[in-house]
């Protein structure tokens, strides 16, 4: 399971939590001349916005060398379940899915790790990708914070950006 | 005659040390995928009879990808190298210690090769520019008594490595007029196997062995792929490669 992350080369952490603080404004960002132009369902995907500011903590499931494979709850503007492939390396790389109610939302990430000890923080950032459900056209950009406990591989990660859809 | 041996070297500080060729070893204790391990790994560099190489000032070491460095537990604490410097390991926190090993150098007095044998540590130090640090601890006894501390970072590296460790040595002094001490070999392993760690539990101190480095379920394409750059005192380069053949599953 694991070697097929490896395979699209995750660069970056993960996990996000979805992103955070999808603090919900919806804003309709189309232009005016765009929308003429642009079909009902094109202006449908176009016309959510949020803010968003999330949480997950995610459980170890599984590893191979440097790869991790893990779950757990994402909460904040879209809770949902997560899984995160990530790669411990020099920095932190993965990617991740996000299975809330109205679809999934994939992304990937980098982040750099700080300091010693069991618990290891990073910072980074992540970018979603693409989706499914009510976020197929789902893109957006967040930060990414988070510790790593070095001990039993659990992570809680920090998401603060933004999703369209 | 010391004096004699030192005029002697100071004259002829070029003959004594020679271009050298290097090599790479590598191997992990135990061998099985999927598994927790020690990385065992080793340099020599050759040199003409009576000479030794050139000092050493700069090591880089590429490892595999997807080698479970960062989660094998390991340098859960940090020592510094001013700490190193006063005390030799034993100051350091156990949990700090990442390896052992054992380094050969050597001097040319006169006609004569000098080698001494010195026991190496390597701990974690806090981190450098966002990048994780070490710090290696050699301590020689005889026939010079030094100790030397020489930091290292790990950094990011292309396909098909994971990272690579980027080892600044420093020109160690002999005696006046003399070369600087030569590397004629170094072995080294990075992982649990002799390190022991201490954690508190219900108010109590445990000793614990740490994970180790967790190695991939599946092996690439060739083996385990290492590279290492050497750079000399005298402006040379050495390189060396070696792949550690694919082992069997745990």
């Amino acid at each position: 399971m694991i070697a097929n992350v490896k395979q699209w080369k995750i660069p970056a952490m993960m996990v996000l939590a979805p992103f955070g603080m999808l603090a919900a404004e919806a804003l309709s960002a189309i232009g005016p001349a765009k929308a003429q132009g642009a079909t009902r369902q094109q202006l449908a995907h176009a016309a959510h916005t949020l803010r968003a500011a999330d949480s997950a903590h995610l459980r170890y499931l599984s590893a191979s060398g440097s790869l991790l494979y893990e779950e757990g709850r994402a909460s904040g503007t879209l809770p949902g379940n997560m899984r995160v492939h990530f790669d411990v390396g020099a920095t932190f790389s993965g990617s991740f899915t996000i299975y809330t109610r109205g679809g999934t939302i994939t992304g990937h990430g980098t982040a750099t790790p700080h300091g010693a000890g069991v618990y290891e923080s990073f910072a980074g950032s992540l970018v979603v990708t693409h989706g499914s459900g009510r976020y197929t056209h789902a893109q957006g950009r967040a930060g990414l914070y988070g510790t790593f406990d070095r001990n039993n591989y659990a992570l809680v990660v920090q998401t603060t950006g933004t999703l369209r859809y | 005659m010391l004096l004699m041996v030192v005029m002697l070297c100071a004259c002829l500080p070029a003959a004594a040390q020679g271009t050298s060729s290097a090599s790479l070893g590598a191997k992990f204790i135990p061998e099985q995928l999927g598994r927790r391990t020690t990385l065992e790994f080793s340099f020599s560099f050759s040199a003409a009879a009576g000479q030794v190489p050139p000092p050493l000032t700069q090591i880089e070491l590429r490892y595999p990808d997807n080698l479970g460095l960062g989660l094998s537990g390991l340098g859960l604490a940090t020592c510094t190298s001013a700490t190193l410097e006063a005390s030799g390991p034993s100051g350091c926190p156990p949990n700090s210690v990442m390896g052992y090993g054992q380094a050969l150098t050597g001097i040319v007095l006169g006609a004569t090769p000098i080698t001494e044998s010195a026991p190496i540590t390597i701990l974690r130090s806090p981190d450098v520019d966002g990048h994780l640090a070490v710090l290696f601890s050699s301590e020689g006894t005889a026939p010079v008594d030094t100790r030397i501390v020489f930091p290292g970072l790990l950094l990011p590296a292309s396909a098909p490595f994971g990272g690579l460790v980027s080892v600044g040595v420093p020109l160690v002094p002999t005696l006046p007029g003399a070369p600087y001490i030569s590397v004629i070999w170094l072995h080294a392993t990075l992982g649990p196997r002799k390190v022991t760690y201490d954690e508190e539990v219900n108010g109590r101190t445990l000793a614990y062995t740490p994970k180790g480095i967790l190695l991939p379920n599946s092996c690439p394409r060739g083996g385990f792929p290492f590279a290492a750059q050497f750079d000399f005192f005298d402006g040379s380069l050495s390189n060396a490669r070696t792949a550690m053949r694919c082992p069997g599953h745990g």
